[in-house]
Order: structure tokens, then C-alpha cells, then sequence
């Protein structure tokens, strides 16, 4: 089985984020693997240590923390990585980081795609689901559960609104998958010396053949035109002391002051 | 004129409320409206579709619709939104509305966004807000399609009793089913509970009620208020309590009248996913715990002792 995962960096969201004049003040910022790929790359690697696969990441972007999340992945057990870095992916969105996914699939004739089913930087939760439309794949979104049935299907878990849904899923396929599938490794020391040595093959669109403007570059469907700070909640009123007495006063509040109960 | 179709959230044959809530603003906004519905044994929801306040009731009732395939279910949206020539497909927040709603829009070229909170139309221009960053920003975005597809965030617009729409119902036929993802079968850990998007009233409970005991502890209060009884991820990672019992940025997004949080911390995850709600109250025995940073109630305690007194003082006002 040839798996794919993807890795994206997003900001690190315990971290402070500050907002001025519409924008997202990058000083300060520092960026991790999205946690939901974190799961994703321990998905794929627990497949491998259970049937046999090969597994690679796709990540888009350049710079030090994309080279610093791809080691990650190698060290949890990824065996290749494919970066796709370009100045024209500045501004990307969910249809145009598929399309390049795409691109990659094709050329690597891969069994199974795994991604995260958002990332913490946006919340969109779109890029896999549109991926596996364009690619006219079987998908599965927020899935929990994961097995091998042969080298064609796979039994999937996700969670639904009426329950936990069990599917077969005939292969190529897409999941995106949650954080409750797995608890992501600590990778062990020995597999960060040798995630040091692995080659990242990295390849810009012109190398991965195929143009901005194919990729709908020059007219996105949806532009963000502006951050602002999310309203805030104040602190109300916080009571500390005999248990009974300020239990009392609270759902007095509660039933008087805001008419909740 | 702008034309918005909402996608209606049934579940276990009861049409949601966030449809209503969908209308509304359509309806706010001035937009001609029609509502879809997707299931197997639904046509008799047809008046309850157009008391929510839709004007054209587009309905695929089929039995092999009765679990929830996410290729089918699309089949039907655009299905409708074609017919009805749809600028904007709305979904209320749920799982099938994330499922379905970027299938949509890849469908019909059109934009896409999750989780938003506003929609403005001027003219042609839709422009919306939604939050990103686990809500730590809001983002506004400009819209470049004439269709855009979006789930709207649990509790962003609200019901306007005073409306209602009229019955036109137009059959839809039966999709396709995906025979390359087979549902097999739905385990249902919740049926016959309150659900959590729809309770007026949620409690939930954090890794502070410690154990089995501690949560039925504070059940009993939730059944004595019929209150949605949800969870922090740590009481799910625990296996404590249900995964789709979890509110959070990974889990439900509620916004009731009132949310109680109990041995709940406040990581940003779980705020996420409540900061909505009108009113919150939160016990924790930490006083710096950041939950109480959002909390318009705060009572620093144990819950072991707080919770029998909240049961014993609710009692006495309500009788
Ligand atoms: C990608 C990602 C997604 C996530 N999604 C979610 C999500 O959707 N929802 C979610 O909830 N979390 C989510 N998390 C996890 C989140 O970061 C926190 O770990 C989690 O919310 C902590 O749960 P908790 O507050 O119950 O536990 P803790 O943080 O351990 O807090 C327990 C609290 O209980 C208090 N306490 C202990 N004993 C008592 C007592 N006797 N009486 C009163 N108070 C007491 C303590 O003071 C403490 O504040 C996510 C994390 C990641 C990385």
C-alpha cells in the first residue's frame, strides 16, 4: 500500500495573536505541525507497522519551520517527503493546495490519502474533502478509526451526527481524520538522527508541471480582506469562599440577574 | 434577487432548530428562500420545512437515504440548488454540513467557507466573517463566485419566531449511492438523549469530576435542568464519556442560553467551541483557571461540594 499524507505549518495557537490594522502581527508568531496532521502522519505510520506501506508527506510551502515539520514527520516514521515551495503559494486556499495534492497523487500512484480534517490556522476543513472531488475519489471526513481489510479496501470510523459510522471504503481513497483516531508518538532519538539524513525532494509548480493560473491562482473563489480581533468574553464575576453561600448567590444571579434558569 | 437555499438538519425524523435560524436571516436579509431535505421517511416534514420559513420545499425522500452517505447527500444539494438557481447554499453547523459543504462547492466551482458568522449582501457582492485560529481572530472575506456555500456556526443567527413560508414541494430522485464508501451501519450512542445543539441549557463536564462517580454526580443535575450533557476532550481521551459528547473546536460548537463548565480548565480548544453560549458559569476549585476569564459566573470550589448545592438551590427556585 503507497499511503500520502499531508503536512501543513500553522501558527501555534497558545501562543498570543494580535491583530493591527487588519492584519496578523507576524512578530512573535512561531509555527508547529497542525495537530490534526500530527495524527494524520501517525495514521499512516500505523498502517505501515501493521501491513506493509510505503509512506510519503506532501507539504507546501518553504522555509526553516516547513524543513523543521517534514524532519518531524521522517522522525514519527514517514519514509519520503515531497515539498512543493513557490513564491506564487504566498497566497493559497483550500481548491489550490488541492490542486497541487492532486498533481502529486498523480504521479505517484498512491493507495490511500490521509490528512487532517482541518487545520488550526484556518478551521476550514476543506482542502481534503476537495481534493477527493477533483480526483472523483471515495472520501471519508472526520474519521476515528481506522483498519485494513486487503490491499483494495479499508473499514473506516467516523463520527456523524446520528453516531459512529462504520464504512468500506474501496481504495484509492481519501480520509481526513480527527484527533480522537490516535494519540501522535514522541519520536524516539534514534528516529530524529536518522529523519536528519532523509532527503526531501523539493520541486517548485514549474517542477511539479503544472502553472498558478491552472491552479486557479489568479482568480481565487474567496479572498480575505481583513483580520480583526474576535469579541472577547469579560470576565464576570467570580466568587470565592463558603461553599454553600456563594453556590446560593450564583443561582440567585443565575435565575435573577440573567434569567437563565 | 438573492436566492438562498438551506440545507435542512434533520435528525431522527425532527427537523432542528438551526433551520429555522438559517431562514430567518435569509429572510432578514431579503432573499427568496427554499429549504432542502434530505432522508428517508421525511415527505411528512414538508409543513414543519415551510413553517421554518421556506417558500419551495425541495425534498429527497428515499429509503436508501436513511444513513447518512456524504456522495448521495450532495448529489441531492445540488440537485436543488441548480433547480432553484441558488446564490448562496447554507448549512447549519453539524457534521454532515462539514461533510457535504466543500463536496458542494467543488460540485459547482463556487466558494466555500466553514463556520461563519455573518453573511452581507450587497448588490452581487456577498461578503462574509468567520472565525479561524480556534476563534482567537475573526477573518472577513470577499466572495468572487456569484455562489457560495457555507456552514453557518452553531447559535451566529438567530430564530425569528414571526416567520413562516409556504408549502411548494418539489420531489427530488433518488441520487446514486456511493458503492465505493459503504455505509455499513450507525452506532448510536445517543439516541433518546438531549441533543447538544439543540439544549437550552448544556453542562459539561472536565477531567476535574475525576471518574465515573463524579460524572454521575453532576448527570443528575443535568437530567434535574434537561439539560445537553457534553464533555472536555480530557474526559474523552479518558474514555469517560463519548466522543460525540465533546464541545470544543474538534467537537460541538454550542451556543445555549446557558453552559455550565465543570473541572474544565478553559484551554483554547474547549473555549472554542462554547464561547458562544449567553450565559456561562464555571466551577473550578483553581482560581486562576482561564475559564473564568470567559465566565459571567465563576464559583471557585470543589465541584464535589458545589454540585449537590447547586442541585439542593436550583430545586428550591424552581420548585
Ligand atoms: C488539535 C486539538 C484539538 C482539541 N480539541 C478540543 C476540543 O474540541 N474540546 C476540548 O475540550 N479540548 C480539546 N483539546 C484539548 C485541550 O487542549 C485540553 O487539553 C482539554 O480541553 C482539557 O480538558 P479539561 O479542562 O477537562 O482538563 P484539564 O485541563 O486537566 O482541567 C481540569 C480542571 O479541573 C479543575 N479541577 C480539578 N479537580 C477539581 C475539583 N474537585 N473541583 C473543581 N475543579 C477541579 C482543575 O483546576 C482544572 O482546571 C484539543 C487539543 C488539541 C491539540
Amino acid at each position: 500500500m503507497k499511503i500520502l499524507t499531508t503536512l501543513k505549518k500553522v501558527v501555534d495557537v497558545e501562543l498570543n495573536i494580535n491583530v493591527e490594522n487588519g492584519a496578523i502581527i507576524e512578530d512573535g508568531l512561531q509555527y508547529v505541525m497542525n495537530a490534526w496532521d500530527e495524527n494524520a502522519v501517525e495514521t499512516a505510520v500505523q498502517l505501515k507497522e501493521k501491513n506493509k506501506a510505503e509512506t510519503t508527506l506532501v507539504n507546501i510551502g518553504g522555509g526553516d519551520d516547513n524543513t523543521k515539520i517534514i524532519r518531524k514527520g521522517f522522525a514519527m516514521g514517514i519514509d519520503n517527503a515531497i515539498q512543493i515551495d513557490d513564491p506564487a503559494l504566498e497566497n493559497s486556499d483550500p481548491s489550490i493546495y488541492a490542486g497541487i495534492i492532486q498533481k502529486v497523487y498523480e504521479q505517484g500512484e498512491y493507495d490511500l490519502i490521509i490528512t487532517g480534517k482541518q487545520a488550526q490556522d484556518t478551521d476550514s476543513g476543506q482542502t481534503g474533502i476537495i481534493l477527493a472531488e477533483f480526483l472523483e475519489l471515495p472520501c471519508v471526513s472526520n474519521v476515528i478509526d481506522i483498519e485494513a481489510i486487503d490491499d483494495q479496501h479499508i473499514k473506516v470510523s467516523r463520527l456523524g451526527d446520528a453516531g459512529t459510522e462504520i464504512l468500506e471504503i474501496e481504495l484509492p481513497a481519501v480520509v481526513t481524520v480527527s484527533d480522537g483516531i490516535n494519540e501522535p508518538r514522541l519520536p524516539a532519538m534514534r528516529g530524529i538522527m536518522m529523519a536528519k539524513k532523509k532527503k526531501i525532494s523539493v520541486m517548485d509548480l514549474a517542477g511539479l508541471g503544472i502553472s498558478w493560473d491552472e491552479l486557479g491562482g489568479g482568480s481565487p473563489k474567496s479572498e480575505i480582506t481583513e483580520f480583526m480581533k474576535s469579541e472577547t468574553r469579560q470576565a464576570g464575576q467570580k466568587f470565592e469562599g463558603d461553599a454553600a453561600e456563594i453556590t446560593a448567590k450564583v443561582v440567585d444571579l443565575l435565575a435573577n440577574e440573567a434569567k437563565v434558569l | 434577487m438573492t436566492k438562498i437555499l438551506v440545507v435542512a438538519d434533520i435528525k431522527e425524523g425532527v427537523l432542528k432548530g438551526s433551520t429555522k435560524e438559517l431562514l430567518s436571516k435569509a429572510r432578514a436579509i431579503g432573499a427568496k428562500t427554499a429549504v432542502v431535505a434530505v432522508g428517508s421517511d421525511i415527505e411528512s416534514l414538508s409543513a414543519d420545512l415551510a413553517d421554518a420559513g421556506s417558500d419551495t420545499q425541495y425534498i429527497a425522500d428515499d429509503k436508501s437515504l436513511d444513513l447518512f452517505s456524504a456522495a448521495p447527500f450532495t448529489s441531492c444539494v445540488v440537485d436543488a440548488a441548480k433547480q432553484f438557481e441558488a446564490g448562496l447554499i447554507w448549512f447549519g453547523f453539524s457534521e454532515t454540513g462539514k461533510a457535504v459543504a466543500p463536496r458542494v462547492a467543488a460540485q459547482l466551482d463556487a466558494a466555500c467557507a466553514s463556520d461563519i458568522t455573518d453573511a452581507q449582501i450587497d448588490g452581487d457582492q456577498i461578503t462574509i466573517t468567520r472565525p479561524a485560529i480556534a476563534n482567537k481572530v475573526m477573518q472577513k472575506i470577499k466572495v468572487n463566485t456569484e455562489q457560495l456555500v457555507a456552514v453557518v456556526r452553531a447559535g451566529a443567527f438567530e430564530a425569528d419566531e414571526s416567520i413562516s413560508g409556504t408549502q411548494n414541494v418539489v420531489k427530488l430522485s433518488a441520487p446514486e449511492p456511493d458503492l465505493k464508501a459503504v455505509i455499513k451501519e450507525v452506532l448510536s450512542d445517543a439516541s433518546g438523549e438531549i441533543d447538544l445543539g439543540d439544549a437550552d441549557i448544556v453542562i459539561s463536564v472536565g477531567r476535574g469530576v475525576k471518574d465515573q462517580a463524579g460524572i454521575d454526580l453532576v448527570k443528575g443535575l443535568a437530567d434535574d435542568l434537561t439539560a445537553g450533557f457534553g464533555s472536555s476532550r480530557a474526559m474523552v481521551d479518558a474514555g469517560l464519556m463519548a466522543q460525540n459528547k465533546q464541545v470544543g473546536q474538534t467537537g460541538k460548537i454550542v451556543a445555549p442560553n446557558l453552559y455550565m463548565a465543570l473541572g474544565i480548565s478553559g484551554a483554547i480548544q474547549h473555549l472554542a467551541g462554547m464561547t458562544g453560549s449567553k450565559t456561562i458559569l464555571a466551577v473550578n476549585k483553581d482560581p486562576e483557571a482561564p475559564i473564568f476569564n470567559v465566565a459571567d459566573y465563576g464559583i471557585v470550589g470543589d465541584l464535589f461540594e458545589v454540585v449537590p448545592i447547586l442541585r439542593e438551590e436550583i430545586k428550591k427556585i424552581k420548585g
